[in-house]
């Protein structure tokens, strides 16, 4: 059996493993456009700070492509898949045939229409790869006046701005939304954040964008002008607005797209044989229950391994995910889960705030636990997470887990460890007691 | 029937324990808190043990967390999926294949806190002082779990993998049926001779 596994991350990689796991001598092709061995993408931003360096950075052992007997084709781009013939034509006009195929290939960076970018320049550029990463190392000892703007302010942007800031830049994140991680926090804790930010020497114009980024006659940055008129003085600038998924190579091969790659319950695309995960596809939104793209780690592990567990034929179904995130932003750390801002009028929040150090949210749906969001103390996420993800009901605890105190949940219902074998959960009312099965424990 | 759970082996407890297959087990109705006593054993056994074993990286990877008089032992239930390893960006927590448990190089570790985030037990501690995220590793390389040694109240107990899903299962059957749950302990026993 020849596999071919198009992208060489976290959902790619999960995929492999997961053949492995089940077809020790079948053939496994990695390919990936980046020349470099897995590494973990989100930390290139830790990176800049010195929190991982070149010998820490790679997301595997370095024995690991031999150990487990995968082929690799680093460098390749794929230009084309073509499904009835079942090949994959590479930028170098090599094809490759395969008996199954993964496609993980991940986001791309969205650059809207800004009057002056330009991708090729030195001092700019977007923030998702670790050449970015390298580029904004060089691009810092160049900067003249150590002033850097940063187009965004979500995750990416974050991350960006505190990568620029350990190299003693003075940054400026522009945001069109009101506050600073807009989607994923609300007025309070967004403010804290911000407060965070401008105390390291980040500053954040909220309400704002860049219009027009004035370039030099080597086209490199000077300044940029604002929305609302202000113009800075700007070395480099960042577009960080978000990614879109990676499917332009897919035209023309008959897999439906509809925003990301739409694939089934058990990870497969409308083409038989055509399986994908990761930040590319429509999956389901346990909470929004609907399809949706959440571009988080966690789901492209699952969703990959799901996928390998299926192409190397043994049946497997996704249960879904929902969105979280964890990022902390100078010593602060914030997690937010599920739906943290309801529209919903049968959706309840109840707040907790201690000063600026620690802030808790809960958005109850009725009895049901649905969204959440922790900052400053995040001991026990993991439980309120679980609760989520299995629709608890646990209205009568909303003022433990206000307090902080989340872990009496668990001490009032106590752990039911099912089979080891067989997932495990946390188990509430004995009444309205969830369905168990290997996939559902997150 | 606490008395009949324990002399009842499934499996021969040597063979199964000989396999490297070792899990905790908790039995928390069993734990005070170590009453008047100035530390709990548990977690002072581990602090102790985490010193010699990694240094830097130090924290206690047990935790006795209570409510009223109820205590509980908080550690790493050691996920055959982990979700902690899925939600690792750097790569430092990993599955060893080799000795079925989930374990965590530090030094990869950068405190993006998303284990703390997925874990459905809690069992991960952010130290944010240190920036890691510290997790029990098993004691993997001694011969018992040290807050296992260290609890004499019988809360904690080291197992092979067979007789603790044997237990587990036993343990809930128990609470369901309660006194009504009639097992005969002899035939078991018998069939494992």
């Amino acid at each position: 059996m020849r596999y071919v596994i198009i992208g060489n991350s976290y959902a790619g990689l999960s995929c492999a493993d997961a053949i492995r796991r089940f077809d020790k001598t079948g053939e496994i092709t990695i390919i990936s456009d980046e020349s470099y061995k897995a590494y973990a993408r989100p930390l290139i931003s830790y990176y800049l700070e010195g929190k991982t360096t070149d010998e820490t950075i790679w997301y595997k052992d370095d024995d690991y492509y031999e150990k487990n007997n995968y082929k690799t084709l680093f460098g390749k781009r794929v230009v084309s898949v073509n499904t009835s013939d079942k090949k994959v034509v590479l930028d170098d006009n090599e094809s490759i045939e395969y008996d199954k195929l993964f496609i993980g290939p991940g986001g791309v960076p969205f650059v809207p229409p800004i009057e002056g970018f330009n991708a090729e320049s030195p001092m700019m550029g977007t923030f998702t790869k670790f050449d970015d990463a390298k580029k904004m190392e060089r691009g810092a000892k160049l900067a003249k006046h150590k002033e850097a703007i940063v187009i965004g302010g979500g995750l990416i942007g974050l991350k960006a701005s505190e990568g620029l800031r350990a190299l003693d830049m003075h940054v400026t994140i522009a945001e069109l939304l009101p506050r600073v991680l807009g989607l994923a926090l609300d007025e309070i804790s967004g403010g804290i954040t911000a407060k965070k930010l401008n105390e390291n020497g980040i500053d954040t114009a909220t309400n704002d964008t860049v219009t027009k980024i004035n370039v030099d006659e080597a086209g490199n940055p000077t300044s940029v002008t604002m929305k609302s008129g202000r113009e800075l003085v700007a070395d480099i600038v960042i577009v960080a607005i978000g990614v879109r998924p990676n499917v332009g190579f897919l035209e023309g091969s008959g897999i439906t797209i509809d925003r990301g790659i739409v694939v089934d319950k058990t990870m497969m695309t409308n083409i038989k044989d055509v399986y994908a995960g990761g930040d590319a596809i429509v999956s389901y939104d346990i909470l929004n229950k609907k399809p949706n793209i959440i571009a988080i780690v966690p789901l492209a592990c699952e969703q990959g391994r799901v996928a390998g567990t299926n192409m190397a034929g043994v049946y497997r179904e996704y249960y879904g995910g929902m969105g979280l995130n964890s990022v902390e932003i100078y010593g602060l750390p914030i997690i937010t889960i599920g739906l943290t801002n309801p529209n919903n009028p049968s959706q309840t929040v109840f707040i907790h705030q201690e000063d600026e150090s620690v802030y808790r949210k809960l958005v109850y749906d009725g009895q049901v636990l649905v969204g959440a969001i922790l900052l400053g103390d995040v001991a026990g996420a993991g439980i309120l997470s679980a609760i989520i993800r299995q629709g608890e009901k646990c209205l009568k605890y909303k003022d433990e887990f206000l307090k902080g105190n989340i872990y009496s949940f668990v001490i009032d219902n106590e752990f039911e460890v099912y089979n080891i074998n067989e997932g495990y959960a946390i188990r509430g009312d004995f009444e309205d007691l969830p369905q168990f099965s290997r996939s559902n424990w997150r | 029937m606490e008395k009949n759970m324990k002399s009842i082996k499934l499996t021969n407890l040597e063979d199964d324990l000989k396999k490297n297959q070792i899990e905790i087990m908790l039995y928390p109705s069993k734990c005070d808190g170590c009453e008047g006593q100035e530390y709990k054993s548990c977690v002072q056994a581990c602090e102790t043990h985490m010193k010699e074993k990694y240094g830097k990286y130090n924290t206690a990877r047990i935790n006795i967390k209570s409510k009223g008089n109820k205590f509980f032992p908080i550690l790493c239930h050691n996920c055959e999926e982990a979700p902690c390893v899925d939600a690792c960006m750097p790569g430092a927590r990993y599955r060893d294949n080799e000795n079925g448990w989930t374990l965590t190089n530090y030094k990869k570790c950068v405190g993006c806190w998303m284990c703390v985030m997925v874990c459905p037990f809690g069992a991960i501690e952010r130290v944010g002082k240190d920036h890691y995220a510290s997790k029990c590793d098993g004691c993997i390389d001694e011969e018992t779990p040290k807050c296992v040694e260290a609890c004499k109240k019988g809360a904690l107990k080291k197992i092979g993998i067979k007789n603790y899903s044997y237990e587990r299962r036993l343990m809930i059957a128990n609470k369901l049926y309660g006194p009504h749950l009639k097992i005969n302990y002899n035939r078991y026993k018998n069939n494992s001779r």
